[in-house]
C-alpha cells in the first residue's frame, strides 16, 4: 500500500470513530451537573449523581441534562433554567413522557439496542397502574422509575438490576405486600407470599431456572394486569402447550367460563401453585376434583377410574424400575430391559398431562402401553434375578464338591502315606 | 470281624477312588466351563457406557431425519442435521425425562410430553425443559458411526 492509500485508509478510520456515539459522548464539554452535585456536600444532591455513574444511560454516553434538561456545560446556576430546557425533577405522567421520548422513538433506539421494543409507553397506558396515573393522577400507583429506579437504571439480564427475574417478585411485592400502600386499592397483600411457596419460585431461586415465570411472566411487565378468567388458560399455556391444549378442547373450559372459575387457577391456585402430585387427582383428601365432584356423579367417576389408572402405572413402572435396579447392582446385565423401560416412563409423564382432557379414554390411550412396556420390562428383570439365583446355588454346589475334593484328597494321601509304613 | 473291617476298608476305597474321579471330572468341568462361555459371544450385548458403535452405516442417515439408539440402558437420539451434518444428544427431556424425537417439520428436537423443544445444538429453546440436553461426539470411521461421551 502506497502513502497516499494508508492516509486515506487512516482518514477512514478516524471517521468512522469520530462519529461513535461512545467517541461523541466522551467529546462532549465537562458536565457541570456532576461537579457540583457531589461537590456540594448535600448527600441527598449528591445521591443521584453518584448512582448515575453504574446507570446504562451513562454507559452509553447519555448525562443529567438527557432526561432533566438544562445546560451541563454551564457552572452556573443558570444552567437549570427553564430557558435552557431544564424541567427539574419530573414526576408521574412526566416521568413516563421523558423516558418515552426516547424509548417510543424506534429509529432512535435502533442506535443502541436494535432488538428492545418501544411499545412500552403504550403498554404502560393499558396497564392498571397506566391507567390509573392517566385517569384520575393517583401519584400512587407505580411508574418507569418505580421498578427501574432512577438513577442506577440497569438491563433485566444484569443481576444487578432491580427488574432482574430473581429479584422481580420483592420488587412487585415492595407495594403489593404492604398492607398500608394496598388498603385504598382494596386488594389482597398475600401474593408474594403465596408465590415465594410456589414450585415455579422454587425452580427460580432454587434451582437458577431463570425461565421460571415471576410476576411479569403472567401478569405483563408494563402493561400489568392480572389476567382475565377467559384466558388464564392462555396465559399458563405460553409454558404449559400440551396441558392448556387438552383443557381447552375439554368439557370443563367451557362450564369452568360458565362458572365465572378461572381455568388453570381452579385446580392449581395462581400464585401458590405447588408441584402436582397423584394426589390431586380423584377422589382422595387431597383430590381438586372432589371441590366439584362426588363419588356417586359422572365426573367423580370418571376422576377415580384415571386416578386408578395413573396409579397402577406408577406402581407398575416402579415395581419394574426396582426390580431391574437390583439387578443390576447385583451385577447382572439387564441395560436393555432398563432402556426400554425409558417408554414407560413416558407413558407414565404423558398420561399425567393427558388428565387435563378430562376423559377415562384418552388418559387409557397412554397408560395401557405404558402397563404393558412394565409387565415386561419387570418379567425380565425377575428373570435375571432367578438366573442369578440359579448361579449363586450352583456355586454352592460346586464349592461343596470342591470341598470334598480337598477333604478326599489328603484321605488318600494319608492311606498311601500309611500303606508306604 | 475283621473280615467284616477288610471288606469294609475295601468298599471305602474303591469309594473314595470312585469320588476322587468323579470330582476331578467336575472340578475340570468347572474350569472349562467358565472358559468355553468366554470364548462363545453372548446373547447380551456389553454395556457401553462411554462409547458406542451403532448398527447404522452414515449412508443410512438422511438429512433432516433423527432416530434413537440405545446408549448403555439410556435413549439417545442421533440427527443428520438438515445441512449434512451428524450430531448426537441424549435423548432424555431435562424437564421430566420423557424420551424426546427429531421433528423434520421444525427442523429441530421436539418433547410430545409437554411440547419442549431443542435447537440442533442441544440448546432448550422453547416450554418447560430448564436445561439443554447433553450433546455427544460422533465420529464416522469408515462406515461406523461411534458416539462417545464428552471428556
Amino acid at each position: 500500500m502506497n502513502l497516499d492509500g494508508f492516509s486515506r485508509l487512516a482518514g477512514l478510520v478516524l471517521l468512522i470513530v469520530s462519529l461513535s456515539p461512545s467517541y461523541l459522548a466522551a467529546q462532549q464539554k465537562p458536565d457541570n451537573c456532576v461537579g457540583c452535585h457531589t461537590a456540594l456536600g448535600d448527600e441527598r444532591l449528591a445521591e443521584p449523581a453518584k448512582h448515575f455513574a453504574e446507570d446504562i444511560h451513562a454507559a452509553k454516553g447519555f448525562g443529567c441534562v438527557s432526561c432533566h434538561g438544562g445546560d451541563a456545560s454551564d457552572a452556573e446556576m443558570s444552567a437549570m433554567s427553564p430557558a435552557k430546557g431544564y424541567i427539574g425533577k419530573p414526576k408521574g405522567t412526566k416521568i413516563v413522557e421523558v423516558c418515552g421520548r426516547c424509548h417510543s422513538n424506534a429509529s432512535f433506539m435502533r442506535q443502541y439496542n436494535p432488538a428492545l421494543r418501544v411499545d412500552q409507553v403504550t403498554e404502560y397506558y393499558s396497564s392498571v397502574h397506566g391507567r390509573r396515573l392517566k385517569e384520575s393522577g393517583d401519584p400512587k400507583v407505580a411508574i418507569c422509575s418505580s421498578c427501574h429506579r432512577t438513577h442506577s437504571i440497569r438491563p433485566p439480564s444484569d443481576p444487578r438490576s432491580s427488574v432482574h427475574p430473581l429479584k422481580v417478585a420483592d420488587l412487585c411485592g415492595s407495594c403489593h405486600a404492604e398492607a398500608k400502600i394496598m388498603a385504598q386499592y382494596k386488594i389482597p397483600t398475600d401474593q408474594l407470599e403465596k408465590y415465594k411457596k410456589s414450585v415455579h419460585w422454587t425452580l427460580l431461586s432454587v434451582k437458577g431456572d431463570l425461565s421460571s415465570p415471576t410476576c411479569n411472566d403472567c401478569h405483563g411487565n408494563h402493561g400489568a394486569t392480572p389476567p382475565g378468567i377467559s384466558w388464564v388458560g392462555n396465559v399458563c399455556g405460553q409454558c404449559h402447550v400440551v396441558n392448556a391444549e387438552l383443557f381447552e378442547k375439554s368439557r370443563h373450559a367451557k362450564v369452568f367460563v360458565q362458572m365465572g372459575m378461572p381455568g388453570c387457577a381452579s385446580c392449581h391456585d395462581n400464585h401458590q401453585i405447588f408441584e402436582t402430585s397423584d394426589e390431586m387427582l380423584g377422589l382422595g383428601e387431597q383430590a381438586v376434583c372432589i371441590r366439584c365432584h362426588s363419588a356417586e356423579d359422572r365426573g367423580g367417576k370418571s376422576a377415580a377410574a384415571m386416578r386408578t389408572m395413573i396409579d397402577s402405572l406408577r406402581k407398575e413402572y416402579d415395581k419394574a424400575h426396582s426390580i431391574l435396579l437390583k439387578a443390576e447392582h447385583s451385577g447382572m446385565e439387564v441395560s436393555q430391559a432398563q432402556f426400554e423401560l425409558n417408554e414407560a416412563k413416558t407413558a407414565l409423564v404423558k398420561a399425567r398431562a393427558a388428565i387435563h382432557a378430562f376423559s377415562v379414554v384418552v388418559v387409557k390411550k397412554e397408560v395401557d402401553p405404558g402397563l404393558q412396556i412394565s409387565a415386561k420390562a419387570y418379567t425380565r428383570g425377575l428373570k435375571a434375578l432367578e438366573e442369578l439365583g440359579f448361579r449363586r446355588r450352583w456355586l454352592v454346589v460346586s464349592m461343596a464338591i470342591i470341598l470334598a475334593l480337598v477333604g478326599a484328597i489328603v484321605v488318600k494321601i494319608r492311606r498311601m502315606e500309611r500303606k508306604e509304613q | 470281624m475283621a473280615q467284616w473291617s477288610m471288606g469294609g476298608i475295601v468298599d471305602r476305597r474303591r469309594f473314595l477312588n470312585w469320588f476322587l474321579g468323579t470330582t476331578a471330572g467336575a472340578f475340570l468341568f468347572t474350569v472349562f466351563y467358565p472358559i468355553s462361555r468366554y470364548l462363545v459371544p453372548p446373547k447380551v450385548q456389553e454395556s457401553t457406557s462411554r462409547t458406542v458403535t451403532l448398527a447404522l452405516k452414515p449412508a443410512d442417515v438422511k438429512s433432516n431425519t433423527g432416530q434413537i439408539f440405545r446408549f448403555g440402558s439410556q435413549p439417545a437420539i442421533l440427527v443428520r442435521t438438515p445441512a449434512g451434518e451428524l450430531k448426537a444428544f441424549t435423548a432424555v427431556c431435562t424437564h421430566l425425562a420423557c424420551i424426546v424425537q427429531y421433528r423434520n417439520d421444525l427442523n429441530h428436537i421436539w418433547c410430545a410430553c409437554h411440547n419442549g423443544h431443542f435447537d440442533l445444538n442441544g440448546q432448550n429453546i422453547s416450554g418447560p425443559p430448564p436445561r439443554p440436553l447433553e450433546q455427544y461426539v460422533v465420529n464416522v470411521r469408515g462406515d461406523q458411526i461411534v458416539v462417545s461421551k464428552g471428556a
